[in-house]
């Protein structure tokens, strides 16, 4: 298992990234895949033969196996220089080293068999080495691969927790008995002395392996290059492991009797073992280390080697794959022992990105390019283009920008306040709802759902709002907040209708409300509205009508929770109050913009339908009025329908571009002090509209007399009409003779077209020089 | 010469007199072919909502009435449509300096948003149904389905026509919708509600497109509009009412297979998914639109304009004498009407009159029929 001792050495000196032609690029991929595949299948094919071989001998097998073959391959005795007695210690020591954590493999292996093994065991050093650098170093690399941390966290997590395997009991239940020697019976009563499971156990050791594993390549990473290239040093450290567990291996035959029936069996599978897991994949991953990049290749095998493990342990106890296996490998026994499950599905996808998150490049080593050498002979990089802007983006950081952003400004901060609390409810209602199976509980959570929509419509609008002007919008996007206040209203006006038309039914058919549950609830409904009320007349005292909104906030969310059993309630009941509000709105005049306008009307049409439903409550208990409640709905709808009328009518207005009615009286009168400044003959199409609530845009074109300073008259215009409030202006200055050639070009599109063109040939004639 | 906003006064209504006004409506609505097609589905729906409802009443059937409020709320879709049309050829007054063209789009996004609802509706609705399927009677549901199916093939056939065609299609999709909803009960109404409502939608949404690019037809003078009926209706909003067809037409196969299935198999949880997979269809098919209407209304630069935009301030900012372009601001005030402002920065001694003509050439030529353009000479 000591794979790619040194793949920093043959391709960790590249300066930039590699752009081999994509075709051998894909053949080396595909070599990679079936390798990775033919890998997993001898792990699996391992995790059988180690039930019955005992796991030294198995290990020596191996050991042997490899050795015989690569020395015959490799020739480390007759092919480059010799190698003194001092490194002979040294590779003995890396032996040794490596049959400890082949053992660790091994016995993890059975402990939670192939799958598990293969997500946990098969990283490659690059994996680990930046998990590490995450973990315990302070520069991990950025947040991306903090988050690939995370994931590997949680995957370990996952399956150390979530992945509820029938063997464990199983194995729990005798944790004696089958050991067949004194090491594994060691390592069983350690892992029961520590008080886990032999499954959490295998996961435990497999992770610690893991590490070991990585911090022996790194070490031996040194030898290889003293001992001449990684092949080298791997055949002798085969040879070597080989030779020290021999004893070991005569004594345990000598003690024990074997399991084995035949070992004439076992050559097949042992054979395909050696040559797939030790062997094949050990010179396929150098080629492609060597050919692609290291974390490419890292990527890449990890994924695929996961990916066939998910594949082969779907197949591996299939019965059709039984009967195929019977032929060649008699060993097998039924067994049904490591299934998947979905802890395991759900920790190797997050292995999986991961993998893919942690052996991305990181962004310090390889951000730039070379791009020659300084006559000093030291390298020059080029930090060009995506290395410096494609900065991998923080989902923490995203959030804690965002909430920043949100919370900095009064308006966003109560709708997000409002929005915090309305989703809060609303979830405790649909898991109540759906933890009781009451299905008017499930579909009033989903009414709060829609109810919530406006509100995020309006968070996002004012959000959206202070965005910078860009090329595209280039007014800025001020804008959003009448669009999202118009919204808000349409929204308001389908409810208040539906409302209606639910009402009109119930009067021609009452239906029978069951009042008993309605009334707790109502009249905690009706306490917390009155809070609210408080909250918003207080408010309103301060001159901000928002502060209010918060209060109500949670009238609304009972209002809905009658809504549930009152049926329509909920939204009527916003009626009552919106009309209130629409009161309250004009007294504040201009103060709020469109947008919290909105969101204010929504938030008190559904505040204060608890109102209409508490009253009809009570006059159906009282009276037995049934025809109350949709009176109340009526009554309701009406009130909504007026109380929107005002926004809607407003936002049209702005988006129709109209003049801003607030400004028009100054407008005129700007207009006709325009007129007598000195030199102006006329004016011309003056267009002033409000884009949003800061910003009014005017254009404007002026005729002047032939002898005036134009300038002179722009600033006047200018003042003139900034004082009248118009904050965005163009003045468009014409002179007689433009005049008259542009009502000539206004007669028709074709002529001016062709009048067009005639001037653009005048005008390449003229421009020769230009001017920037 | 005489300012000529004085002139805007006549056109303000003298007085309030409400049979004139209306049969002023009547004429107007009358001339355009766009608002007359429009004005006759609007009361052929409302004819069949009045008549279901009173039957409905009559009959005491909560469905039928229930049913026939929401043919009204589909009416407001088409009411919505047929104001804009009219609305959007009034004059320009004082306060509304551009004229009211900018409704078309205004109705074009309301009945967006409308569609969206409904589609909101449609879905949670099925989702409800999905958890706990209601006794749908079936009985009279398939042929009524089918007939719906056929009025919207016809209706895609004689729309892929000509614009003109699919109007007609329109009204007998309506029609034959009204009728399903009325035998099917609540069960099925809203599907087919939605889907009916739909495609009236489009069908206003498309004309009113049309009607539009018409109306503006004078870059410079506001006060004579011509409403020559036009070609220049933009190719993908007639797209976007074709594809509103389509997905209704799924949405009445959605009906029928549900309905298949549901007699053959009593698959009671086909009505639901079908609804669910219509509801998805609409919201889809009217993103397009949205997007579109949104963008003009927020004062986006016209995507035709994308690219063409840089190379003109290319090409202005190397005309003689400019030295620099600032504050660009290019937007649309309805289909096909581009207005622009910009400023220049020029040389005190250049011939500003020459570059005002010639920065007006330009961008005449990629189309933008207003522009304002500032002067200001840079100091030495």
């Amino acid at each position: 298992m000591d794979e790619k001792y040194s793949s920093n050495v043959i391709s960790g000196g590249k300066l930039g990234r590699v752009d081999a032609p994509n075709a051998r690029l894909t053949r080396y991929i595909v070599l990679l895949y079936f390798t990775k595949l033919l890998k997993a299948f001898g792990i699996f094919e391992s995790y059988d033969l180690l039930k019955v071989v005992h796991i030294v001998q198995f290990l020596f097998i191996l050991k042997m196996g490899c050795a015989v073959i690569l020395v015959f391959f490799q020739k480390p005795f007759s092919s480059g220089k010799m190698i003194p007695k001092r490194q002979w210690i040294k590779i003995l020591k890396h032996a040794v080293m490596s049959c400890v954590i082949s053992l660790l493999g091994f016995f993890g292996l059975t402990l939670c068999g192939p799958l598990r093994t293969l997500l946990l065991f098969e990283h490659s050093d690059l994996v680990v080495i930046s998990l590490l650098s995450v973990l315990f170093t302070s520069s991990g690399g950025g947040p991306s691969k903090t988050r690939g941390a995370a994931f590997f966290i949680i995957a370990v997590i996952c399956l150390l927790l979530f992945d509820n395997d029938d063997l464990m009991a199983k194995m729990a239940e005798h944790p004696e008995g089958h050991h067949d020697s004194a090491l594994t019976h060691a390592l069983y009563t350690g892992i029961a002395f520590l008080g886990v499971a032999d499954h959490k156990g295998g996961v435990v050791l497999l992770v610690l392996a893991l590490c070991l594993k990585v911090a022996f390549n790194t070490a031996s990473r040194k030898l290889s290059v003293e001992i001449g290239g990684t092949k080298r040093l791997y055949a002798l450290s085969n040879l070597v492991s080989a030779v020290v567990l021999l004893p070991w291996v005569i004594v345990l035959s000598a003690t024990t009797e074997s399991k084995v029936e035949s070992w004439s069996g076992l050559i097949l599978p042992f054979a395909m073992i050696i040559f797939s897991v030790m062997i094949l994949d050990f010179y396929v991953e150098s080629i492609c280390m060597a050919k692609l990049e290291t974390s490419r290749c890292a990527r890449y095998g990890s994924i695929f080697l996961f990916l066939s493990g998910l594949l082969l342990a779907n197949f591996w106890t299939h019965p059709l794959t039984d009967q195929l296996r019977a032929v060649s490998n008699p060993v097998h026994q039924s067994s049904t022992e490591h299934v998947l499950s979905g802890g395991v599905l759900v920790s190797a996808c997050f292995f999986i990105m991961a993998d893919s998150i942690l052996s991305a490049p990181s962004s310090k080593g390889q951000k730039g390019t070379l791009v020659g050498y300084s006559p000093e002979g030291t390298p020059l990089y080029n930090f060009m283009g995506d290395a410096l802007q494609h900065t991998s983006q923080s989902l923490p950081r995203f959030i804690k920008d965002s909430l920043k952003q949100i919370l900095e400004e009064y308006d966003s901060r109560q709708i997000f306040y409002f929005l915090c609390l309305n989703l809060a409810f609303t979830f405790v209602e649909l898991f109540y709802g759906v933890w009781t199976n009451s299905l008017g509980l499930i579909s009033d959570g989903f009414h709060m759902l829609f109810d919530c929509s406006a509100l995020v419509l309006g968070l996002f609008a004012a959000l959206m709002t202070r965005w910078k002007a860009t090329r595209i919008y280039s007014y800025g996007y001020g804008r959003v907040e009448i669009l999202s206040g118009f919204i808000n209203g349409l929204f308001l006006m389908v409810i208040a209708f539906f409302v209606f038309v639910e009402s009109v039914t119930r009067l021609i058919d009452p239906p029978n409300i069951n009042t008993d549950m309605l009334t707790p609830v109502s009249v905690g409904g009706l306490l917390v509205n009155l809070v609210g009320i408080c909250a918003f007349s207080h408010a309103h005292s301060h001159g901000a009508s928002k502060g209010s909104c918060s209060g109500h906030d949670h009238g609304h969310g009972h209002g809905s929770a009658e809504h549930s059993h009152g049926g329509h309630g909920h939204s009527h009941g916003g009626h009552g109050h919106s009309h209130g509000h629409g009161h309250s709105h004009g007294s504040a005049g201009g103060g709020m913009n469109a947008n919290m306008r909105g969101v204010y009307l929504h938030v008190l049409a559904d505040t204060l339908g608890s109102v209409g439903v508490i009253i009809s409550t009570i006059l159906i208990k009282q009276f037995g009025w049934l025809i109350a409640d949709p009176i109340c709905s009526l009554f309701i709808a009406t009130l909504i329908f007026l109380s929107v009328i005002p926004l809607l009518k407003d936002a049209c207005e702005v988006l129709l571009l109209r003049t801003p009615p607030q400004h028009e009286k100054d407008l005129n009168f700007a207009l006709e002090k325009i007129q007598k400044i000195e030199g102006v003959l006329s004016y011309r199409d003056p267009h002033v509209w409000r884009h949003s609530a800061s910003v009014i845009a005017g254009t404007i074109h002026l005729q002047l007399m032939s002898d005036v300073v134009e300038q002179r008259v722009i600033q006047q215009v200018s003042a003139v009409l900034k004082d009248a409030g118009v904050n965005n202006l163009t003045i468009q200055l014409e002179k007689e003779a433009y005049f008259q050639h542009m009502s000539g070009l206004s007669t028709g599109f074709h002529e001016v077209l062709t009048m067009t063109q005639q001037m653009e040939s005048i005008k390449y004639y003229k421009d020769g020089t230009c001017i920037m | 010469m005489l300012p000529l906003s004085i002139k805007d006064d006549e056109y303000k209504p003298a007085k309030f007199n409400l049979l004139v006004k209306i049969s002023g409506w009547f004429r107007s609505i009358l001339a355009d072919k766009t608002s007359r097609n429009l004005f006759f589905f609007l009361c052929l729906n409302l004819s069949f909502a009045f008549v279901e409802l009173l039957y409905g009443i009559w009959s005491n059937s909560l469905g039928l009435i229930s049913d026939s409020f929401h043919m009204f709320f589909d009416c407001t879709a088409l009411l919505a449509g047929l104001a804009a049309s009219v609305i959007s050829r009034w004059r320009s007054n004082d306060s509304f300096s551009y004229g009211y063209v900018r409704a078309e789009v205004l109705a074009g996004f309301v009945n967006g948003l409308f569609l969206i609802f409904t589609a909101f509706f449609i879905f949670s609705e099925g989702v409800e149904r999905a958890l706990e399927p209601p006794d749908v009677h079936h009985d009279r549901l398939l042929p009524v389905s089918i007939a719906g199916l056929l009025v919207n093939l016809v209706g895609i056939f004689v729309f892929q026509h000509g614009g003109h065609g699919h109007s007609h299609g329109d009204e007998g999709h309506g029609h034959s919708h009204s009728l399903f909803n009325g035998s099917a009960g609540h069960g099925h109404s809203h599907g087919s509600h939605g889907h009916s409502h739909e495609s009236k939608h489009g069908h206003d949404h498309g004309h009113s497109h049309g009607g539009h690019g018409h109306s503006h037809d004078d870059p410079h003078c506001h006060d004579d509009h011509l409403h020559t009926p036009g070609k220049g209706s933009s190719k993908q909003i007639l797209q976007g009412v074709f594809l509103h067809i389509v997905a209704d037409t799924l949405g009445s196969v959605g009906v029928i297979i549900s309905a298949i299935l549901m007699q053959k198999y009593d698959l009671m949880i086909a009505d639901p998914i079908c609804s669910m997979l219509i509801s998805i269809l609409i919201g889809v098919s009217v993103v397009p639109l949205l997007r579109e209407s949104i963008g003009i209304l927020m004062q986006r630069t016209p995507p035709p304009l994308d690219h063409t935009l840089p190379e003109c301030y290319q090409r202005v900012q190397q005309l003689k004498g400019v030295y620099n372009l600032q504050e660009p601001h290019f937007w649309t005030l309805c289909t096909d009407v581009y207005i622009g402002t910009l400023k220049l920065l020029v040389a005190p001694d250049a011939d500003s009159r020459w570059i005002l003509s010639q920065t007006h050439n330009i961008f005449t030529q990629v189309g933008v029929r207003q522009l304002y353009v500032q002067i200001e000479v840079a100091a030495m």
